[in-house]
C-alpha cells in the first residue's frame, strides 16, 4: 500500500489534460454562470430586404406579418423564383417568395462550438450521434435543421467565445434550441452561444479551410479510427453556398 | 442498462456473468439443448419457482448481476421542483425531447439470421452464447425494474423527470425483450415474471443509484461500440447477428448515462465535496474491478468473437473513464500501468479464492485459507483506490474565470 503513495500520474489521458477541478467552494448555480457569461446575443443586423426591411430588427409584430415561411431548412426548397439583391459588398440575400419580399424575420440559430480536432476527430460518439440523428429525420422525412460549420463566420461577433477557442475552429448549429440543449450536456467541453440571422447561408456562412488530423501516436482501441470526412454531409452543401 | 454494464460492487458484465450462476431458463422445447439436467420440472403457478421447465435460480455471489432498488421518498424530495431549486429544467427537458424521439423505435426487428446462426453454434461456444444473452438479458431487464419504478414514483413530483425514467424504462424492456427472442434461437427463454419475484434486490441510496448507474450505462455504451466496431472490421467473428444491432442499441445506453449526468448535476452536493470525490473514485473502481474480473473469468466468450478479453476491457476502462470525467469531480488514473498491474494481481487473487472454494478441504479449514488471500485482494484494491486520482467534472462546474480553452 505505501507504494501506491509514490505512483505519479504518468501519462494523462487527454480528458485529465483539459479537465478543470471542479470548485468545491462556490455553489453551482454562480459557477454555471462561469461559462455561460460568453453567452452573447447577437448583434442583430439592420434589415436587408426591400420592401419590410426599412425599419429595423425587433419589430416582432412587423415579422411576422411580413414572413411566415422563412425558415432556414426552408431555403433549399422553394427557390423557384429567387430574386437577389447585392446588399453589402459581398453579401448577398436571398428571398424565397418575391411576393412575399421579406427577410427581416431572422431566425435564431443556437450553436455549440470548439475547436476542430475535438469535435470532428477525438469525440468519435458526435459522429455517431450526427449520423443517428439525420437517418432519423430522413426516416421520418423531416427537414434537417442542423448543421456544421468550420471556421464560421458568425463567430467573429463573439470575440469572448472566440478567444477562448482552439483553431480552426467547428460550430454545431441547429434552430433545434432544446436539441443544443441536450447535446451541451452530451459534449460539455464546448461553448455554447445563440444568434440571429436572416438566411441559412448567412447563418452558415464560413471561412474556408483545410482540415488534417495526425493519426494518433498510440491507437489501442481494438478497431481501427474512424476515417474520412464524414462531416460533409452536414456542412452546408456548396450548391446552397453558391446559390444566388 | 447495458448488457455488460458492472453495477456497483456486485455488478456483472453481462457477457462477462460468472458461468455458476444460471438463471432461471424456461426450455421452450424440449429437443436439442444440452443441459437437460439443470432442468426442474415444476409447476408453473407456484410463485416461489421458475416457470415449468425453468433452471434452477442462480445462486448469489459477489460477482452475480444484482436487482436494485432505492429510497423512492428521498427520489421524491430530491426532484420535487418546489423543493430544489438547482433542478435544470431546461437539461431534463432537453432529454425527455431525446427520449421522446425514440431513435430506435423500429431498431429491433428480427430476421431469419438469427434462427439460423444459432443452429450453426455448437459445441462450448453454444453454451457460452446463452450465458452472454441470459445475463445480458437479466441486466437489461433490471434496469427496466428500477425505471420504471422511479417513473411511476415521480410523476406527482416531478412529471419531466419521470417521464424520462418511464422513457428509459422502455428502452431496456426493448433491449431486454430482444435478447429473450435471442434466447429462443437456442429454445430457451427467460422466465422474467419469475426472476422479478424471486431474485434478491440490492439497496442503494439515491446518490449511489446516480453513481452505479451512470457508470453501468456509460460503460454499457463503450462494451457495446468497441464490440460492433470490432466485428465491423472483422466481419468472420460475426457468428450472431444480435452484434449487427450494437451500433444504434448502445446510443439508447449513452443517452440513458447522460441523464445520470443531469440528475447529479441537479444534486451539486453530489460532485462537489471531498466526500463526492472519494466516492465517485469508490464506484469507478468497484465498477471497473468488477467487469475485469468477470471478463477474464470467461475469455472463451470474447476469444469466440476475436477479441483479446484483457485489451478489449482496458479499452473500454480507459474510455468509460475519459467519459466520466466529464461529469465525476475524480476519477482513476487507470492508464497508468500500475492500475492494470494491480487488476492483474486482483485475478490471480480471485482465481486462488475460486480454487479454495472449490477444494475438496472442509469448510472451517477453507475459511482459513481465504483469510490471507482476502487481506491480499483487499490490500491490493485499496492501493487502487488511493493511487493518485485525476481531478475532473463538468466544465458547467468551473470557476468563473475562463481559462480553459476549447
Amino acid at each position: 500500500m505505501a507504494s501506491a503513495l509514490c505512483f505519479v500520474a504518468a501519462a494523462p489521458c487527454a480528458a485529465a489534460s483539459c479537465s478543470v477541478e471542479s470548485s468545491t467552494t462556490t455553489a453551482s448555480t454562480g459557477l454555471r454562470r462561469g461559462l455561460h457569461s460568453a453567452r452573447v446575443a447577437a448583434v442583430v443586423q439592420p434589415a436587408r430586404s426591400l420592401s419590410c426591411g426599412s425599419s429595423l430588427a425587433g419589430t416582432a409584430l412587423q415579422s411576422r406579418v411580413c414572413n411566415k415561411s422563412v425558415r432556414p431548412a426552408g431555403v433549399e426548397r422553394g427557390t423557384a423564383a429567387a430574386v437577389v439583391r447585392a446588399v453589402a459588398a459581398e453579401r448577398v440575400v436571398e428571398a424565397l417568395e418575391p411576393s412575399q419580399t421579406s427577410t427581416d424575420q431572422k431566425t435564431k440559430y443556437y450553436f455549440l462550438v470548439a475547436n476542430a480536432k475535438f469535435m470532428l476527430d477525438d469525440e468519435e460518439h458526435f459522429q455517431e450521434l450526427m449520423q443517428e440523428r439525420l437517418r432519423n429525420f430522413s426516416e421520418r422525412n423531416k427537414e434537417q435543421n442542423f448543421w456544421l460549420a468550420i471556421e464560421p463566420k458568425f463567430l467573429d461577433k463573439f470575440p469572448d467565445i472566440a478567444k477562448r477557442l482552439n483553431r480552426p475552429a467547428v460550430a454545431l448549429v441547429s434552430t433545434d434550441k432544446v436539441w443544443i440543449t441536450f447535446m451541451k450536456l452530451r459534449m460539455d467541453r464546448v461553448l455554447r452561444g445563440e444568434y440571429e440571422a436572416d438566411t441559412l447561408k448567412e447563418a452558415l456562412a464560413s471561412n474556408p479551410v483545410e482540415l488534417k488530423f495526425e493519426k494518433p501516436q498510440v491507437w489501442k482501441a481494438p478497431y481501427p479510427k474512424y476515417e474520412g470526412e464524414w462531416w460533409t454531409p452536414f456542412l452546408l452543401k456548396e450548391a446552397e453556398q453558391t446559390a444566388s | 442498462m447495458a448488457l455488460e454494464a458492472g453495477k456497483g460492487l456486485s455488478s456483472q458484465s453481462s457477457s462477462s456473468r460468472m458461468g455458476f450462476a444460471p438463471l432461471p431458463l424456461r426450455r421452450r422445447k424440449s429437443l436439442g439443448v444440452s443441459n437437460g439436467s439443470r432442468v426442474t420440472m415444476m409447476a408453473a403457478d407456484v410463485v416461489d419457482k421458475p416457470k415449468k421447465g425453468s433452471k434452477e435460480i442462480a445462486k448469489d455471489t459477489l460477482l452475480t448481476p444484482r436487482f436494485y432498488t432505492t429510497d423512492f421518498d428521498e427520489m421524491e424530495r430530491m426532484f420535487n421542483t418546489e423543493m430544489n431549486k438547482n433542478l435544470n429544467e431546461a437539461e431534463f427537458e432537453a432529454l425527455a425531447a431525446e427520449f421522446k424521439t425514440d431513435y430506435n423505435q423500429v431498431h429491433f426487428v428480427r430476421n431469419p439470421e438469427f434462427k439460423a446462426a444459432a443452429e450453426k453454434l455448437q459445441g462450448p461456444l453454444r453454451q457460452i452464447f446463452v450465458e452472454f444473452l441470459e445475463r445480458s438479458c437479466t441486466a437489461e431487464f433490471s434496469g427496466f425494474l428500477l425505471y420504471k419504478e422511479l417513473g411511476r414514483r415521480l410523476k406527482k413530483t416531478n412529471p419531466v423527470v419521470a417521464e424520462i425514467f418511464t422513457l428509459m424504462s422502455r428502452d431496456e424492456a426493448r433491449h431486454a425483450g430482444f435478447l429473450n427472442k435471442g434466447l429462443s434461437d437456442f429454445n430457451l427463454a427467460l422466465d422474467l415474471g419469475f426472476l422479478t419475484k424471486a431474485r434478491k434486490y440490492t439497496f442503494f441510496k439515491p446518490q449511489f443509484i446516480f453513481y452505479a448507474t451512470y457508470l453501468s450505462e456509460k460503460i454499457g455504451y463503450w462494451r457495446y461500440i468497441t464490440i460492433y466496431r470490432h466485428l465491423k472490421t472483422n466481419p468472420e467473428y460475426q457468428c450472431y447477428p444480435i452484434f449487427k444491432y450494437f451500433e444504434n442499441w448502445c446510443q439508447d445506453e449513452n443517452r440513458h448515462g447522460d441523464f445520470f449526468s443531469a440528475l447529479l448535476k441537479a444534486q451539486p452536493q453530489f460532485l462537489n465535496d471531498w466526500q463526492a470525490k472519494l466516492w465517485s473514485r469508490f464506484f469507478c473502481l468497484s465498477v471497473y474491478v468488477t467487469m475485469y474480473l468477470n471478463d477474464v473469468q470467461r475469455t472463451a466468450f470474447y476469444e469466440g468473437i476475436g477479441l483479446d478479453t484483457r485489451k478489449f476491457d482496458m479499452h473500454v476502462i480507459i474510455e468509460t473513464n475519459k467519459t466520466t470525467a466529464r461529469i465525476f469531480p475524480a476519477v482513476l488514473d487507470v492508464e497508468n500501468p500500475v492500475f492494470q498491474e494491480k487488476l492483474e494481481n486482483l485475478v490471480t487473487l480471485n482465481k486462488k479464492l475460486i480454487a479454495i472454494g472449490e477444494s475438496k478441504a472442509p469448510e472451517a479449514l477453507k475459511s482459513l485459507q481465504k483469510v490471507p488471500v482476502i487481506t491480499s485482494f483487499v490490500t491490493e484494491l485499496l492501493a487502487m483506490y488511493l493511487m493518485r486520482p485525476v481531478d475532473s467534472g463538468s466544465l458547467d462546474f468551473v470557476d468563473v474565470e475562463p481559462q480553459v480553452v476549447y
